[in-house]
C-alpha cells in the first residue's frame, strides 16, 4: 500500500473533517479522481471517524450501567457531602459546646476561689455604722461641742465678712453721693456767675445809655451858646432855627 | 424524565435533593466518561476518572455559582482529574522506566485495535478527537470548553486523525 502524496495529506484529512471551503474542496476533488492512493488515504480516514463514532456509541450504550454504577457510588458516599457540612458543623458544634464549658467550669471556680468584689457604698454604710456603735456619750458630746464651736467660728467669720461688705457697701455709696453733690454745686454757681454777668452788662449798657445822653444834652446847650455869641457879632436872629 | 432544568437540578443538590443529582449524573456522565478516556486512553481508568469527577461535584457543587454551566464545570473537574492522572502516572512511568500505564489498553469487546490506537495518541491530541468523534461535539464545542481556537481544534484533530491512522497501519503491519 503507497501512501498518499505527502503534499496532499494535510489537505485530505482537512477535507475529512470538513474543514475547507468550496474552492479547497473542488480542487482536491480534481486530485482526488485522479490519485487512486490519496483516494485511499481518504476513504481510510472515513472509515476510521466511522468506526471512532461506533466506539462513541458503544461507549454511550454502556454509558446506562456507568451511570447506574456512579449514582450507587453516590447513593453510598452521598452522605459524604451532605455529611460533611454537618459533620464539620458537628465538630464546630461540639468545640463550641466544650469551649463554652471550659470557660463556665473557669469561672464558676474563679467566683468560688476568689474574693468578690468590694462594695464600696456597702462598705462605707458598715463603717459608719461600726463608729458610730463604737462612741461612747462622752465622745459624742466632745464630738458635738466641737462641731459647734466650728460652726460659730464659722459664723463668725461670716459675719466680720458681711460687716465688712456693708461698709464697703457704704463708703462707695457716699462716695458716689458726694460727687453728685459736688457736680450739682458746681452747676448752680456757674449759673449764678452768669446771671451777674448779664446784670454788670445791663448795668453798662444803662450807664452809656446814660452818658450819651448826657454828651448829646452838652453839646446841644454848647451849641446855643456858641450860636447867641454869634449872633451877637452878626444879624442872626435871636434863636436859633430849628 | 425530570424536567427540570441544569440549574435547578444544582439548586434542589445543593439543598440535599439526591434524586436531582442523580439526574445530572444522567445528563452529563457519558460527556464526563469519554472526557477521561479521552485522557486516559482506556476505559477503566476513564471509568474511576469519571466517578471521581461526578463525585467531586457533588462535594463542591455549592461552589458551582452558575447552575446553568454544571456539565461544563464538572467536564474541568474531570479533564483536570484525568490529566492528573496521567502526569502522576508518567512521573512513575519515568521512575520505573516503564511505558506509560495511562496508554496501555483495557481489552474491550468489539473496536479493540481502534482502543488500543486511540491510546496511544498524546492525550492533548486524544482529548480532542474523542470529544469530536466519540461524543459528537461540534469543533466550537471542543475549542470552547478546552479553551482553544478553533483553527487550534481542526488542527489537532487534523494531527490526531492522522497519527492515528498511521498507528492502526503499523499495529495492522505488526499484527
Amino acid at each position: 500500500m503507497n501512501g498518499p502524496c505527502p503534499d496532499r495529506q494535510d489537505s485530505i484529512a482537512d477535507y475529512a473533517l470538513g474543514a475547507l471551503d468550496r474552492e479547497q474542496a473542488e480542487g482536491l476533488r480534481k486530485h482526488l479522481a485522479d490519485c487512486h492512493d490519496c483516494r485511499a488515504y481518504l476513504q481510510r480516514l472515513e472509515q476510521q471517524g466511522e468506526a471512532l463514532a461506533a466506539l462513541g456509541r458503544q461507549v454511550e450504550a454502556d454509558a446506562e450501567a456507568r451511570q447506574d454504577k456512579v449514582i450507587g457510588v453516590l447513593e453510598g458516599v452521598r452522605a459524604a457531602p451532605a455529611r460533611r457540612t454537618p459533620l464539620a458543623v458537628g465538630r464546630l458544634a461540639r468545640l463550641a459546646v466544650a469551649a463554652v464549658l471550659v470557660l463556665g467550669a473557669g469561672i464558676v471556680i474563679g467566683r468560688l476561689t476568689t474574693p468578690p468584689p468590694v462594695d464600696v457604698e456597702q462598705l462605707r454604710a458598715d463603717v459608719e455604722t461600726a463608729v458610730l456603735a463604737s462612741l461612747t456619750p462622752a465622745v459624742r458630746r466632745d464630738l458635738l461641742t466641737q462641731v459647734d464651736g466650728r460652726v460659730q467660728a464659722a459664723l463668725s467669720a461670716r459675719e466680720a465678712q458681711v460687716q465688712a461688705e456693708i461698709v464697703a457697701q457704704v463708703r462707695e455709696d457716699l462716695r458716689v453721693f458726694a460727687a453728685q453733690l459736688l457736680s450739682g454745686t458746681e452747676t448752680r454757681m456757674d449759673r449764678r456767675l452768669a446771671e451777674l454777668v448779664e446784670l454788670v452788662e445791663a448795668a453798662r449798657r444803662t450807664d452809656r445809655q446814660r452818658v450819651a445822653k448826657a454828651l448829646e444834652q452838652i453839646q446841644t446847650k454848647m451849641g446855643m451858646r456858641l450860636y447867641s455869641l454869634a449872633a451877637r457879632t452878626t444879624d442872626l436872629p435871636a434863636s436859633m432855627p430849628n | 424524565m425530570d424536567e427540570r432544568s441544569d440549574k435547578d437540578l444544582v439548586m434542589a443538590s445543593c439543598r440535599g435533593d439526591r434524586a436531582a443529582y442523580a439526574e445530572l449524573v444522567r445528563r452529563h456522565y457519558n460527556h464526563v466518561f469519554l472526557v477521561c478516556l479521552g485522557v486516559l486512553g482506556n476505559v477503566h481508568d476513564a471509568e474511576d476518572a469519571a466517578q471521581d469527577a461526578m463525585i467531586k461535584g457533588f462535594e463542591r457543587i455549592a461552589q458551582l455559582r452558575d447552575g446553568s454551566q454544571f456539565g461544563g464545570w464538572v467536564i474541568t473537574i474531570a479533564r483536570n482529574l484525568s490529566i492528573n492522572l496521567v502526569r502522576k502516572r508518567q512521573a512513575a512511568a519515568r521512575t520505573v522506566g516503564n511505558r506509560q500505564h495511562a496508554e496501555r489498553p483495557r481489552t474491550e469487546s468489539g473496536h479493540e485495535d481502534l482502543q488500543r490506537a486511540v491510546a496511544r495518541l498524546p492525550w492533548d491530541l486524544r482529548l480532542p478527537l474523542v470529544m469530536y468523534y466519540l461524543d459528537g461535539r461540534s469543533v466550537k464545542t471542543v475549542a470552547r470548553q478546552l479553551d482553544i481556537s478553533t483553527s487550534g481544534v481542526y488542527l489537532k484533530l487534523r494531527t490526531a486523525i492522522k497519527e492515528l491512522h498511521d498507528i492502526m497501519v503499523t499495529q495492522g503491519d505488526t499484527s
